[in-house]
């Protein structure tokens, strides 16, 4: 499995002998086969040999090629022009810029393939270029491989590689970078080297929203540097400082030189290294692609990093300080304005500087310049130049640590290099040759032992250089798995890339809409036959039990005993009003249940016409109570022989429910003036000096409804005073009643034929209808409690059944 | 032949029982018969019994008898009257409205009164009052029996009326549900409910159990009699 | 039409209410009721007149069941008669009171005894549920409890246990149903007397 080949876009593995990864199509060899004489590693000092690799350019992608010979004529136009201009364009120093060899690429590669910073340093106006750090900007480029952005052209990765196009700087205006190199092309602005990676197009999108700001600091750095090239700080400050770098920082001092100062006391160790640069999630598709296969790719500092790289966007370059001595919430504030610089700047120049201030320097140009032009080669010896992040994912030990940790003599000397040292645009038919080559880049060249390890750790990276300073190396850069992973431009399928959760989630959306659409079966119960059998049998046994106790008139089954305290009250009001008192009675029942609301009323009545011979007044708020009424006169309390008008009277019906209620309680001389028969009921006998409700000696409601007991307790409530009020009520009517009792509204109930029996008892042994039901009635009652026991738990049983049949037919 | 009246209300009487009782073979034209007449007989009652109970002695009567003043009073209920009267008539049946408005405004307010007066603050009173040691004392009721009943009518009375609040949020998976405590103490209400309504309908088997029992004895007294 | 409606009702929603609590409208009160007396009987002869078109209609019509239309109108009509004639408390009209009305109401009551039970033995079936079960037994129970036996009351069960169930434990459950209907009540009469619900048809 050791030989087995990690896919870098998929991570499964393949056969060695496999070109193209079997689950993606990634290409798993290099694109080229190793030159002739590549394996070879190349000794320090050496000069490289001129590679012609013009044969390769057949197997390169018709849209590579194409972009090539577009960009070959640029370039030779461009060429011709520095000839003719020598003094402006071409580079004191060297006519070989570093990144010459790149030329090609840039020529080749569609416009946003190349970077603005790198098409400033190989264009006509290219800008001085930055000591170290460009030298990781040229080998993170080459890294990249040749279509490493080829693909991104949709993503922010392409326009950072938009310079790639012409070595003309684009008039972008989106571009601030780009301006604000112009102005460093300058001679009279920039007059101090500066690093040729700091263009926006090597960084990522969060660089590059420095757009804005960087048009205000822009102008302030312009200003800054024509006078005195010095930003905020006075430039013998700066210059002082820069003199002396590995003093520590001065706390009372600008920041924007602190960061400065703090460059050479920066620790090299790997793991300072700040990965926001592959980390941020601004970076462009062809680094993120390498930092998802990479979890361990610190989640913690890449928010913070995050944080600060927004700001970085915001705040001058100033600001531009050490960060691995600070938390990452506080790099954020230091890193503000670092829209100048590249993204290797910002790291090379975060790992050697000690923490710093916040940012505030708009002359942190100056005092980079200052600090550049003078850095002492021990001091930038001291710094830890470690590639980037992204080979973090795939080299876990230190190795290429070694290769970067010595400063090349030629970047100093480009550091030192006059302003108007510009590059000269080469093509890649005019390759560099090994005696143009600084001495700092034929420095930078692996040393043996470097490339065996890589070699050892990758044996599979053989790639050859093809252009560039480089061309004809084969595995000088580790062109490994995390290289490739972090080169390779993320693939970008026309399949919708979703996440299992979105998957998930775009299937629930399906269910429910297929659920809304899908026709439903309305659940409805299952059709419960009626059993005529069973209703049959239910109706012949109740009449027969109940027939038979009434036929015979038996009286087989004791009447209740123990008067509960309602019947009670109703008791002690019939027995307690005076002698011929005026008694209000409201008959409210329907004529279905005559026989109940008779057998319960009458006993009460009976009594008390029997010991106080009351006065009654009947009323009627059912329109069959006043006939009723004539029914219960005449037939349970015949006996008395009561006569209309004399000891009782019928007001008969009183339309309007509530409201008549209402009104007769509030009036009742005006509510009811006429009788029954149309005479003048407040005149007649039984309501002889009456006029309101008050006046009467006690109430009484007859009825079967609670609805109606309780429209005579409400409206009622405040008219009648303190009169007894006793509800003789339907069985059915009494639980919705007996709140009134409790409450105390009502004074007595008696309900049903229950309670007639019950009050029939302390009639003086009079017969009653309650005494005459009631064996009928008990036998129906129990029989009923035997039917409801039995049967229903018979039909639970069936029941359950059959919802477990049901069950188990589902 | 002389048929007394007592003979033919019990043979009306008779007759119209076994009607309905047959109902319990099945549904038939002799109960049909016998429903349908009672419905046109009870409200040929009805109309009669509105006739002489309501329209001649409230209406007529002031009109006909009695003062300038009265007769100013009923004049607009007369004309309320007659608006009502214009539901019969489909083109003029909007004019019912002003009646009819009149009607609902006075039921409103009448109801409104009673229900707060009559039985939403004694209730609420009463429920407080259950615990009242004096007035226990008063109906010789001991503190143990007071306190525990008065906590079960309280429970009772408390949990029902939660069981009928039905707001209600919405959950996170969707669901629209009642809060974790009104949905326990609900389920306690439904008890308290269930035991209310299973007395009830004791009480409405026995009243239909009594009417049944008046039926079959106004039958046999009937056979008995004749 | 709408705002004079409105305004009848409201109106006369407030006097009325205002009659119980001021006594300077007690009789303003008791005259408005009255008025509303009226208007109730005469909408009862309204209801009944509309009864009488639509069964005269279906014998119109020759609809099905239109000879059990023509019963109740005969009957209907023969009643209005006999009492628009004979006054309602006369002895006809008790005869029909007794004979026809008492009879049928009353039997009809009776037939629901074995409906009743039908359904009591048949709910558990359809719902076997804790209400269901909480329903049954608690009428079970006061079946048993409301009878006697032929020595007396039911031990326990009559003496004991029936009164409190129908005075405590069902007594907090009707409590509370009445407090919910007066609550209902309330509102329903305080929409309608701000105009939020015109049943009269005032939209």
């Amino acid at each position: 499995m050791s030989d087995m080949i990690k896919c870098p876009s998929c991570a499964e593995n393949n056969l060695p002998d496999q070109e193209f990864c079997q689950y993606c199509q990634t290409r798993l060899q290099p694109l080229t086969d190793p030159l002739d004489g590549a394996d070879a590693p190349i000794k320090p000092g050496q000069a490289p040999t001129k590679k012609n690799t013009a044969e390769l350019e057949p197997i390169l992608p018709q849209w590579l090629r194409d972009a090539r010979d577009s960009a070959r004529k640029d370039d030779q136009q461009a060429t011709q022009q520095n000839l003719q201009q020598p003094s402006q364009l071409k580079p004191a120093s060297s006519a070989k810029d570093l990144l010459a060899g790149l030329q090609s690429q840039a020529g080749d590669d569609e416009e946003d393939d190349m970077p603005d910073w790198l098409a400033s340093i190989t264009g006509v106006n290219s800008k001085p270029i930055k000591s170290q750090t460009e030298s990781f900007a040229v080998r993170w480029v080459e890294l990249g491989g040749k279509d490493d952005f080829a693909k991104d052209e949709s993503d922010g990765s392409s326009s950072d590689l938009a310079g790639l196009k012409s070595s003309e700087p684009q008039p972008d205006e989106n571009n601030e970078v780009r301006d604000w190199f112009r102005n460093l092309g300058n001679p009279e602005q920039a007059q101090q080297p500066e690093q040729s990676d700091s263009t926006d197009s090597d960084l990522p999108d969060w660089l590059r929203v420095t757009g804005s700001q960087n048009e205000k600091s822009k102008s302030a750095d312009s200003a800054d540097h024509s006078e005195s090239g010095v930003g905020e700080p006075p430039a013998g400050i700066i210059s002082e400082e820069a003199e002396s770098p590995s003093d520590s920082p001065k706390p009372n001092q600008d920041k924007s030189f602190e960061w400065l100062k703090s460059t050479v006391p920066a620790t090299s160790s790997r793991e300072e290294i700040p990965d926001w640069l592959s980390n941020d999630a601004a970076v462009p598709p062809a680094f993120t692609a390498a930092e998802d296969e990479s979890a361990e790719l610190k989640d913690a500092q890449s928010n913070g990093i995050s944080d600060r790289l927004e700001t970085v966007a915001l705040q001058s370059p100033s600001s531009l300080t050490a960060v691995e001595d600070e938390p990452s919430g506080g790099i954020s504030d230091r890193l503000k304005a670092v829209e100048f610089q590249s993204p290797i700047h910002t790291e090379s120049e975060e790992k050697t500087i000690e923490p710093a201030q916040d940012a505030d320097t708009l002359g942190w140009l100056d005092t980079f310049q200052a600090v550049s032009a003078y850095q002492p080669e021990n001091s930038l010896a001291q710094v830890d130049f470690t590639p980037l992040d992204f080979a973090e994912d795939f080299q876990a030990s230190d190795n290429m640590d070694g290769l970067f940790t010595d400063i090349p003599d030629g970047l100093l000397s480009t550091l030192e290099a006059p302003p108007s040292s510009l590059p000269t645009a080469d093509t890649n038919s005019e390759a560099i040759a090994p005696d143009d080559q600084p001495s700092w880049v034929e420095s930078m060249r692996p040393v043996d032992s470097d490339i065996s390890e890589l070699s050892s750790n990758f044996p599979a990276d053989q790639t050859v250089e093809s252009s560039g300073v480089l061309a004809g190396l084969s595995g000088v850069l580790p062109s490994g798995l995390g290289f490739a992973q972090m080169s390779r431009p993320k693939a970008y399928s026309t399949k919708l890339q979703v996440s299992d959760e979105q998957l998930a989630q775009a299937a629930l959306l399906e269910q429910i809409l297929a659920a809304e659409t899908a026709p439903v079966p309305i659940a409805s119960f299952s059709v419960l036959r009626t059993s005529r059998s069973l209703r049959w049998f239910l109706a012949f046994i109740v009449f027969v039990m109940i027939t038979i106790p009434l036929f015979m008139r038996t009286q087989m089954f004791s009447l209740p005993v123990g008067v509960p305290m309602d019947v009670n009250g109703a008791l002690q009001v019939a027995q307690a009003i005076p002698e011929s008192a005026p008694v209000l009675v409201a008959f409210d029942y329907e004529p279905a249940r005559v026989g109940e609301m008779e057998a319960a009323a009458a006993p009460m009545f009976d009594q008390m016409i029997l010991l106080r011979h009351p006065h009654l007044t009947f009323i009627s708020t059912n329109e069959t109570g006043a006939i009723l009424v004539e029914r219960f006169i005449s037939g349970p309390l015949a006996v008395h022989n009561y006569q209309s008008g004399i000891q009782y009277l019928n007001l008969g019906y009183l339309p309007g429910g509530q409201m008549g209620i209402r009104a007769f309680a509030q009036n009742p001389v005006v509510t009811s003036p006429f009788d029954m028969s149309l005479s003048s009921a407040w005149d007649s006998i039984p309501l002889e000096g009456i006029s309101s409700l008050s006046q009467f000696a006690a109430l009484i409601v007859v009825t079967d409804d609670a609805e109606a007991a309780r429209t005579w307790i409400e409206q009622t409530e405040s008219a009648r005073g303190a009169i007894p009020f006793v509800v003789i009520s339907s069985a059915q009517a009494a639980p919705m009643i007996q709140p009134y009792y409790e409450s105390q509204q009502i004074s007595g109930l008696v309900s049903g034929l229950y309670g007639g029996a019950l009050f029939e008892q302390y009639n003086a042994g009079r017969p009653g209808s309650a005494r005459a039901y009631w064996d009928a009635y008990s036998l129906g009652m129990l029989l009923a409690m035997a039917l409801v026991l039995v049967g229903g738990l018979w039909n639970l049983a069936l029941g359950l059944r059959e919802r477990v049949a049901a069950g188990e037919t589902q | 032949m002389v048929f007394s009246s007592d003979l033919v209300t019990g043979l009306l009487s008779f007759l119209f029982t076994i009607l309905i009782f047959s109902y319990l073979i099945g549904d038939n034209p002799l109960f049909r018969i016998a429903v349908y007449i009672f419905v046109g007989v009870s409200s040929g009652y009805l109309a009669a019994l509105t006739w002489w109970q309501v329209i001649v002695p409230r209406l007529i009567y002031p009109l006909v008898y009695g003062s300038v003043l009265e007769k100013a009073f009923t004049a607009i209920p007369l004309l309320g009257a007659v608006l009502i009267l214009m539901k019969i008539s489909p083109r003029l049946a909007g004019l019912a409205r002003i009646a009819m408005a009149f009607l609902v405004g006075a039921g409103a307010a009448v109801i409104i009164a009673g229900a707060l007066s009559g039985t939403l603050l004694p209730q609420i009173a009463a429920t407080i009052n259950a615990f009242d040691l004096s007035a226990a004392s008063a109906r010789n009721i001991s503190v143990v029996e007071v306190v525990f009943n008065g906590a079960f009518i309280l429970a009772g009375t408390v949990f029902t009326l939660i069981y009928f609040h039905f707001g209600a949020s919405p959950k996170a998976d969707g669901s629209i549900r009642r809060l974790r405590l009104i949905e326990i103490s609900a389920s306690v209400g439904r008890i308290f409910i269930g035991i209310t309504l299973g007395t009830i309908f004791a009480g409405v088997y026995a009243a239909a159990l009594t009417a049944l029992i008046e039926r079959i004895s106004a039958l046999i007294n009937f056979i008995g009699n004749y | 039409m709408r705002v004079l409606t409105a305004v009848i009702a409201i109106a006369a929603g407030s006097l009325i209410l205002g009659g119980y609590f001021l006594p300077a409208l007690a009789d303003v009160q008791t005259l408005l009721l009255n008025w509303a007396i009226i208007l109730a009987g005469v909408a009862v002869l309204v209801g009944i007149s509309n009864l009488i078109s639509v069964h005269t209609d279906k014998i119109s019509r020759r609809e099905k069941g239109s000879a059990y239309s023509a019963l109740l109108v005969i009957g209907l009509v023969a009643t209005l008669s006999f009492g628009m004639i004979l006054r309602p408390h006369h002895s006809t009209m008790k005869i029909v009171m007794n004979g026809i009305i008492i009879p049928a109401e009353a039997s009809l009551m009776g037939v629901l005894t074995i409906s009743l039970l039908y359904a009591a033995i048949r709910l558990l079936r359809r719902r076997a549920d804790l209400m269901g079960i909480i329903f049954l037994s608690t009428a079970a129970l006061l079946l048993f409890g409301s009878a006697t036996m032929p020595l007396g009351d039911i031990p326990l069960i009559g003496t004991l246990l029936r009164p409190w169930v129908t005075q405590i434990l069902a007594l907090g459950g009707a409590r509370g149903i009445l407090i919910g209907v007066a609550l209902g009540t309330l509102t329903t009469g305080l929409r309608v007397l701000f105009g939020a619900d015109r049943p009269y048809g005032g939209n």
